[in-house]
């Protein structure tokens, strides 16, 4: 009963985090293909900033579509007028994409690391996060008043 | 190896192990859909441009992660579903501190409006007060005619009577000088 109950566990765990790695992977890429395929040329972006709409003044993030848009043609320099963030978060987004395939291709060929790989996986996009979006978060607490 | 086989989910509720498997598959489907849905929903609530409709899949993260563990409850697979829970709660409450942001920035830039107002009218009153300094005030009361006279002179005139008559005695000067 139990060895039924291990070999049913094993696959469906170690698929869930392939499962979850796929489609944060996917959500990233979507996150490409939108900064790719809309152009800072033409300003053709359906997303406006709600923060402007409500409060009339530009935010910290206003311009980052521009921004990653130009990361993804290499034009890094332009990236940076737009908004002084967006090299770091394209490189948080690639990062995390490179991440993606190389944690999931170490769970498939690895089977035995478990947990390790995961904390590995949460350590690391945590302080990944912290690190690009500092900003945002120091603009989220010293406005709110709790910095 | 013993943490595997208690997360199974399999024979601990006292039912069929078959329902207890199905139990957990969909409580463990639910987690993994509601952490995903949690994560982004992180990403998107701290950049303020979305921030504020971050809060949308936030709450059907939540009710995901929700719906989930009590499915799951049976079965001892939750960690997913905590997982997601809590990033879930955690993204909503910083998509929701963007509307104090919001209101932050709109009382900073009203009180930057009303500032500059107040500037000018103090910059105004001070004008005002200067000449009123600067104004020759002549008043006349007659008490048998009833008469009221105020005239009030606000001294830019005398001055400029006065550089006119500096200009006169000049060109006059460089007027004798000339003929000498």
């Amino acid at each position: 009963m139990t060895g039924v109950a291990i070999s049913r566990y094993v696959p469906a765990d170690r698929d869930s985090y392939l499962v979850i790695n796929l489609v944060l992977a996917t959500v990233i890429l979507l996150v490409f293909i939108y900064s790719g395929i809309f152009s800072p040329g033409k300003d053709n972006y359906p997303v406006v900033c709600i923060h402007e709409k409500v409060t009339g003044q530009p935010c910290i993030s206003c311009g980052l579509s521009h921004s990653l848009s130009l990361m993804i043609r290499g034009r890094i320099a332009e990236a940076r007028t737009w908004n002084a963030n967006g090299p770091a978060i394209f490189i948080f987004f690639a990062a995390q994409l490179i991440m993606r395939i190389l944690f999931s291709a170490c769970r498939v060929k690895y089977p035995s690391t478990g947990k390790e790989l995961i904390i590995y996986d949460i350590s690391g996009s945590t302080v990944l996060f912290l690190v690009a979006f500092f900003p945002f978060l120091i603009n989220i607490f010293s406005l709110s008043g709790i910095h | 190896m013993e943490d595997q086989i208690n997360n199974t989910g399999q024979g601990s509720a006292g039912s069929s192990p078959g329902a207890g498997y199905t139990g957990s598959r969909t409580g463990q489907n639910l987690g993994i859909a509601a952490l995903i849905t949690a994560i982004v929903t992180f990403v998107f609530a701290v950049i303020p441009c979305v921030g504020l409709i971050a809060i949308i899949p936030g709450v059907i993260a939540i009710v995901l992660a929700v719906v989930g563990l009590s499915r799951a409850s049976e079965s001892g697979s939750r960690g997913v579903l905590i997982a997601g829970l809590v990033i879930a709660v955690v993204a909503s409450i910083i998509s929701f501190s963007q509307l104090f942001v919001a209101g932050k920035i709109i009382e900073k830039a009203k009180r930057g409006f009303g500032g500059d107002i107040e500037n000018i009218i103090r910059d105004v009153q001070k004008d005002i007060l200067q000449d009123l300094e600067d104004a020759k005030i002549s008043i006349k009361v007659e008490s048998n005619g009833d008469k009221v006279e105020i005239k009030a002179d606000t001294g830019s005139r005398s001055r400029i009577e006065e550089l006119e008559e500096l200009e006169r005695t000049d060109s006059l000067n460089s007027g004798t000088n000339v003929k000498k």
